[in-house]
């Protein structure tokens, strides 16, 4: 079975951009575009993968890390994705348990890479 | 005072008065003035966030394309569509130098210091330059530094700084010219650390040599400039130079190449 991908992120350009990316790369997408929805999809079935969009309109990408550790279901590693690298922000990221943090938008070959490293 | 203030009560009253009046109006029109720029600010700082969403979606795709994953292209095709992504790329990173300016210019830049060797981040930054230098036929050389003692910065900023330095030394060298990085100690014990990237380029006449590092200026400001950029990379430069208690400036004259220094304290206060 291939690996499953939840891609947190509000903006539907580009959440269509990795949909196409990720199921031509032969993994199961699924996506969310609020934090709401994000801890709705990722508790029913835990994922893989999730790709983390930090700024989200309802709040931080960060809460649902922490609502989903609640309910024991975090994926097996998440991704933040920033628009900005501050070495603040990175560190919150990291400490909130995301296995890496980075700049958008991260070329296609390095994000394969990595999920692909995470995974194996 | 006039004399005739001392004379009369009356009117020296009244002038201060009128005095005070311009200073309040003063007061107020500064306010205006800083509201003005504080708003200015933070739309500089939305649009470009903004700008970058649509701008990230259409490199991604243009990848999508460029790496087969929809099917294999041919060379045309492949070309055309790396086209899309390097200018793309180029337009992020324009974008990403307008929300560096504004970061640091409305004060929400904190410096993150180690210690770090610069001979180090002047030899990555040489590597990192290698393939655009070498399509002008230019030699980008560190001249000295292996013997300096290590600098107590915010290390990604030094970088950033000596990287756009060394960017505008390719951008506005001749093929075939030479760039190089030196490094020296000065003030009274040697106190400061002095980089210098120089080059054998066209140069900057001596009264544009302020006018450089103001943001958004550009010598040559003209549509049909060669080098075109946002304008704000020396300002950057000169803001995150600043925030480390150092000076930047270039000595140049037109046609015989410029050489631009930074300097920063060895020992500034640990906190």
């Amino acid at each position: 079975m291939s690996a499953r991908i939840l891609i947190v992120e509000d903006s539907p350009l580009v959440t269509d951009a990795f949909r196409v990316l990720f199921t031509e790369a032969g993994y199961e997408v699924d996506a969310a575009a609020t934090v709401a929805e994000a801890i709705e999809r990722g508790s029913s079935d835990p994922f893989d993968i999730m790709l983390l969009d930090i700024s989200l309109p309802d709040g931080s990408g960060l809460e649902i890390m922490n609502a989903l550790r609640e309910r024991n279901s975090l994926p097996r590693a998440t991704l933040a994705m920033t628009g900005h690298s501050d070495a603040k922000s990175r560190r919150s990221c990291l400490d909130a348990g995301c296995a890496d943090v980075l700049l958008k938008p991260v070329p296609i070959g390095e994000l394969l890479r990595r999920i692909e490293h995470l995974l194996a | 005072m006039t004399m005739s203030d001392r004379r009369d009560p009356a009117a020296l009253k009244k002038r201060v008065e009128t005095l005070e009046q311009q200073a309040e109006e003063a007061q107020r029109a500064i306010d205006e003035l800083r509201s003005r720029d504080a708003l200015k600010t933070q739309f500089l700082s939305n649009i470009s966030h903004d700008l970058r969403t649509p701008l990230a979606a259409i490199i991604t795709h243009a990848e999508i394309l460029r790496d087969g994953m929809l099917g294999e292209l041919n060379q045309k095709q492949r070309d055309s569509v790396t086209g899309i992504v390097n200018g793309g790329q180029q337009l992020l990173d324009m974008i990403d130098e307008i929300l560096t300016y504004v970061r640091s210019a409305s004060d929400q830049v904190s410096l993150v210091r180690t210690e770090f060797s610069l001979a180090e981040v002047a030899d990555q930054l040489r590597v990192l330059n290698q393939a655009l230098a070498a399509k002008k036929r230019l030699t980008i050389e560190r001249l000295n530094g292996d013997d300096l003692p290590p600098v107590y910065a915010d290390r990604d900023k030094i970088k950033h700084v000596l990287g756009n330095l060394i960017g505008n030394a390719i951008k506005f060298t001749n093929d075939g010219g030479r760039i190089w990085i030196a490094f020296s100690r000065r003030g009274a014990d040697g106190e400061e650390v002095c980089v210098e990237v120089g080059d054998t380029g066209r140069g900057i006449a001596p009264n544009h040599h302020e006018l450089v590092f103001r943001e958004f200026a550009q010598v040559d400001a003209s549509p049909s400039r060669p080098h075109h950029g946002t304008g704000l990379g020396l300002a950057i430069a000169r803001k995150l130079v600043e925030l480390h208690s150092g000076a930047i400036w270039v000595e140049s004259e037109l046609g015989k190449g410029s050489r631009f220094f930074f300097t920063l304290p060895l020992n500034p206060p640990r906190d």
